[in-house]
């Protein structure tokens, strides 16, 4: 495959889990600008696990997650008792906290006769196990979906299961949710837990790729635009998301000739988009038409 | 102990144009009870216009102010009716997203137009520092907090002498209460944005003008003073907004000469997070979030 085609496809497929946390906390009803710190986390976190402690690539990642997974449950216990923008500006405050403690935060050793680990605002060089390992980048590109596959079969999985229909009861309304006898903000805390580890593995997987993060790639700007991911492609299903990133990331990238002006076009589509369908493209009540036609055309096959 | 009470009174003179930022943000918010993301980016928009009357015209201080109110208005009323008139009422979340979407466009306009990292702006005031006792106060730092407090008891009159000013209060209380006294919803949201990026510009013009030098970055910086300020203050109150831009600018002045520059938005964005857990209504929204709560139990 074309090399090139190959980057901006390894991009799309990363971004599309911190679009896919920041979507799981908004069927909850909960706006979040602050899904990239869990992303930052688990980059620097698994980053440090291969290039510094010599550990492999999938215990690394797993580390990652679990560490993004934990602070996301910390942050999420005190700040779900709030409520809408309160909490919406709380995880911003979090999130640009994160980026500004890795800014300062510094802890490098010496390996092969070369200091490696995080250096403050001057990033964490050579996390190279990738490349080490001699894994090309179709290969890693292959690991890459491979994982979001399993992340949309688990997102799927939880649309038909119960935990589904709670967490979407919780976005609607929930008062009536509470009234049913359910905890909410602990299904909440759940939800952002999960939103934490999905946003950590897209963070594992960035940081290997690129083999170098700095603490800016993690500011506001990335949060908001995994947010209005969700929004443009449709909250409707996790399909949403991921065609809110191939949106934006394949549509920048395909018209090019533009360039310069690429967000004066984009941005304005996107505020029209949003006047016409304010869920997105793929909202609730389109992907049930969908199903509908799909059932139907089943039963005629048949 | 002189240091810190310098610090204080730094932090007091450039809180103030926080403080004329959050003023703007809370009464869109007020209003609305939305967020607009791009009140920063709209009214670096207007500066980059009062830039160009500046550069293009050698135009001195008032018409470039002219100019930067006029254009911060336009741009606020371009993003009233695309991401806020537009999208019905229910859809808070799509209207901030637009909203988002629209910074986006408007800093790549500018960038377009104004490819250099930075441009010059005209200086709000002479590098002069006025000496009180042991004290040092910048020139320009006073001129901005004596326009701040100015602004902040004309629009105290306009909120509470006016009729305009009764019907916009009318709608941030309570929007159906104030649609059925027959209130057009509509016309004074669109007055209340217009008035808010009017402040705005003022507000672009002072800040700007005591760093005599503009970059689109402004945007992005004014939308997120203005965002925790209000925060701090609680969000809907003037009072609140005032306050809580005097209490970011003490704070950011005293951890800058306590702790260094590169703690200065760390310590900023820890107080509000604290704030946001332990008092989410800050320092002046807590009764209106005691009352919401309180509303909210008894369900």
């Amino acid at each position: 495959m074309d090399p090139y085609l190959v980057s901006v496809l390894s991009n799309i497929g990363m971004i599309s889990f911190i679009a896919l946390s920041a979507y799981l906390l908004l069927l909850t009803g909960e706006i979040s600008f602050g899904q990239q710190a869990y992303f930052a986390i688990s980059a620097y976190g698994s980053g440090i696990a291969t290039a510094m402690w010599g550990w492999p690539f999938w215990a690394g990642l797993l580390w990652g997650a679990t560490l993004a997974g934990l602070a996301a449950t910390l942050v999420a216990i005190p700040t779900l008792r709030l409520r809408g923008l309160y909490f919406s500006i709380a995880t911003l405050a979090f999130a640009e906290m994160v980026r500004l403690v890795f800014e300062i935060f510094t802890y490098q050793v010496e390996i092969d006769g070369e200091l490696v680990g995080p250096d403050g605002s001057d990033g964490f060089r050579d996390i190279r196990y990738i490349y080490d390992s001699n894994v090309t980048a179709f290969e890693y590109m292959l690991v890459i979906y491979g994982l979001l596959a399993l992340v949309l079969i688990g997102f799927f999985v939880l649309e038909r299961a119960r935990l589904g229909s709670v967490f979407r009861m919780i976005g609607e309304d929930p008062m009536l949710t509470e009234m049913q006898g359910l905890n909410a903000t602990a299904y909440k805390v759940l939800a952002a837990a999960m939103a934490g580890v999905i946003a950590g593995i897209g963070g594992g997987l960035y940081a290997h790729l690129t083999t170098y993060v700095e603490p800016k790639i993690f500011n506001v700007m990335l949060g908001v635009h995994s947010l209005a991911y969700g929004l443009i492609g449709g909250l409707g299903t996790a399909l949403g998301p991921l065609l809110g990133v191939g949106i934006d990331i394949g549509f920048l990238e395909s018209i090019r000739a533009i360039s310069g002006y690429r967000m004066i076009v984009f941005g304005g589509l996107v505020a029209v988009l949003l006047i016409i369908r304010p869920r997105g493209i793929l909202d609730e009540a389109t992907v049930h038409w969908l199903r509908r036609r799909w059932r139907r055309w089943i039963h005629a096959q048949d | 102990m002189v240091d810190f009470i310098q610090n204080c009174l730094d932090g007091v003179m450039v809180g103030s144009s926080y403080a004329l930022l959050a003023i703007g943000f809370t009464l869109i918010f007020g209003v609305m009870r939305r967020l607009n993301l791009s009140y920063g980016p709209s009214i670096m928009l207007g500066a980059f216009v009062g830039t160009l009357v500046y550069l293009e015209f050698q135009m001195g201080g008032f018409a470039v102010a002219v100019a930067t109110v006029i254009g911060a208005v336009l741009a606020g009323i371009y993003v009233e009716r695309l991401c806020f008139w537009a999208i019905r009422q229910g859809a808070a979340v799509a209207s901030m997203v637009s909203s988002f979407a629209i910074w986006m466009q408007l800093e790549e306009i500018v960038t377009v137009f104004f490819p250099e990292r930075t441009y010059p702006f005209p200086p709000l005031a002479d590098r002069t520092a006025i000496e009180i006792g042991p004290f040092f106060l910048k020139l320009e730092n006073l001129i901005m907090f004596a326009c701040a407090a100015g602004l902040t008891v004309l629009l105290q009159v306009l909120l509470y002498r006016t009729r305009f000013g009764l019907a916009l209060r009318a709608v941030s209380e309570n929007p159906r209460a104030a649609r059925f006294m027959g209130i057009n919803i509509g016309r004074v949201t669109f007055w209340a944005f217009a008035l808010a990026s009017a402040l705005g510009g003022v507000a672009a013009y002072l800040i700007i003008g005591t760093d005599a030098q503009i970059t689109p970055l402004f945007g992005l910086w004014a939308t997120f003073k203005g965002l925790i300020a209000m925060m701090l203050g609680g969000m809907g109150s003037i009072p609140g907004a005032i306050l809580g831009g005097l209490l970011l600018g003490v704070v950011e002045a005293q951890s800058t000469w306590y702790l260094g520059t590169e703690y200065r938005d760390l310590a900023a964005y820890a107080l509000l997070f604290l704030f946001l857990v332990f008092r989410p209504g800050g320092l002046m929204g807590q009764v209106a979030a005691e009352r919401e709560r309180a509303a909210l139990r008894r369900v």
